[in-house]
């Protein structure tokens, strides 16, 4: 077989698509098999256009005077599959006659390919973002339970060293007649109303410094001083406690059920800690806590009771009034405090 | 730690990919139900087989049962078809190396689906 031969067998049968054009009319002189195979047999006369419709003659023409090259993709459907082929026309001297050599590659399968993995990582997005957000309702949650440091440190390390909290101030407030509140009124709309109430403590709370601890029922437990240590600890506390008091009775002025309150303050040392392995609580632990709880009998409905030591860091701003000497059970006798709003006594003094 | 998916278990979207573009070209070739998809975008088709294969074999997509009702409610889809799907399937998982019983589950899955397709 001469050289000649083979060369014209290669050329029919390799899996590249090979036609020559005249290159001004674009008819066809030669195709190989393949392209026969993809775009049918050019029938006599056929010009480019009838074969590759979608072709764009006109640039294809501008491409090959200026520069000498012309390459695009072109679609068609073959039965009913999109065939995807990238043709590439470059001109060329047979003896006298320009003539212009296309070559098709069948890029179907990339382009196939490529919208598979589209597809794909649109779904991976999607799911990430699902993730993201399912990961930010459980941060929600455990931020809900406990203070972010703290959860910080939960995080990383997957457990709570307990930790010395000293001093902190404690604001203890319990709600006057709840138990009867309950058993009387509708005790979903009493919950509910308990809710709106805490919510609005908890704002009140953050912007004093005042972290939430716990609510047990109709307690309430918020201290200021932790996680981080702040100099003003006691005073962030008594203008918290004295803001739920306010709020309290603005409430009541517009609303049928009425919730009134009594309120303890102590400064002491606190423990701190995620106690619980299935069901995390923070929880604090220490004097402070108990005082604050003992004290808070100490008042009147929507009163504040205060502890000695405390008082004594509020009276340079606070009005303060002596309750006298008290037995309080688990500490020694101490002097115990009525912390009044100062606003309050400043506008009657006024008027 | 939650179980394995067959996704995950057969070597997860670079061998699956795989087993869908098989499944793609069977699905062309067909003449029972390759003219479905006659009007049908490549790259919407690609899409639809990624996802009909990730969602039988437990990967990143689902469809609720609305959607699978919703996108086929416009399509004059007979039991033959859904059968000759169902063959075409079996035999594309059996070529790619699945065992007889996740097959089996597969072709489970995809049959719990039927009336949400065949009207």
């Amino acid at each position: 077989m001469s050289i000649e031969a083979i060369n014209e067998q290669l050329l029919r049968a390799i899996g590249v698509g090979v036609a020559l054009l005249d290159v001004k009319s674009f008819s066809f002189h030669f195709h190989n098999d393949t392209f026969e195979e993809w775009f049918g047999a050019p029938e006599e006369g056929a010009k480019l256009n009838d074969v590759l419709t979608e072709l764009d003659i006109d640039a294809l023409r501008t491409g090959l005077r200026e520069n000498r090259r012309y390459t695009a993709e072109t679609r068609f459907k073959k039965k009913r599959r999109t065939m995807v082929v990238a043709v590439d026309f470059t001109p060329t001297l047979e003896g006298e006659q320009e003539i212009a050599v296309l070559v098709c590659q069948n890029i179907t399968r990339i382009r196939e390919l490529e919208s598979m993995i589209d597809s794909y990582s649109m779904m991976v997005e999607r799911n990430n973002r699902e993730i993201k957000r399912e990961k930010e309702q459980v941060e929600k949650l455990l931020l809900n339970i406990m203070p972010r440091a703290v959860y910080e440190e939960f995080k990383t390390f997957g457990v709570v060293t307990p930790q010395l909290y000293d001093p902190v101030s404690v604001l203890m407030l319990d709600f006057v007649g709840f138990t009867d509140m309950v058993a009387s009124a509708d005790p979903s709309v009493t919950v509910t109303e308990l809710n709106d109430i805490y919510s609005a403590f908890d704002r009140i709370g953050e912007q004093f410094g005042c972290e939430r601890i716990k609510t047990i029922g109709d307690a309430y437990i918020t201290v200021a001083g932790l996680p981080d240590p702040t100099p003003d600890h006691a005073k962030a506390a008594a203008n918290a406690a004295i803001r739920f008091i306010r709020y309290l009775e603005r409430r009541n002025s517009s609303h049928p059920n009425q919730w009134r309150c009594r309120i303890g303050l102590a400064t002491g040392a606190v423990v701190g800690s995620v106690v619980g392995i299935q069901k995390y609580v923070y929880d604090i632990f220490g004097p402070a806590v108990n005082l604050a709880s003992r004290l808070q009998e100490f008042s009147e409905p929507m009163q504040i009771s205060v502890q000695d030591d405390m008082a004594v860091v509020l009276r340079e701003q606070f009005e303060l009034d002596s309750l006298g000497k008290r037995q309080i059970r688990g500490f020694d006798e101490q002097e115990v405090w009525r912390l009044h709003d100062s606003s309050r006594i400043m506008s009657q003094a006024g008027s | 730690m939650s179980e394995q998916t067959l996704f995950e278990k057969y070597g997860g979207f670079s061998k699956i990919s795989r087993v869908v573009l098989a499944f793609y070209d069977t699905l062309l070739d067909s003449d029972d139900i390759g003219p479905f998809f006659d009007d049908i975008d490549m790259s919407r088709m690609v899409d639809h087989q990624t996802k009909f294969m990730a969602s039988l074999l437990g990967g990143p997509a689902s469809y609720s049962d609305n959607q699978l009702r919703q996108l086929h409610s416009h399509l004059p889809i007979e039991h033959s078809h859904f059968d000759e799907l169902k063959v075409v399937l079996g035999e594309t998982l059996e070529d790619h190396g699945f065992d007889t019983e996740d097959i089996g589950a597969v072709l489970q899955e995809f049959e719990n689906r039927r009336k949400l397709i065949v009207d």
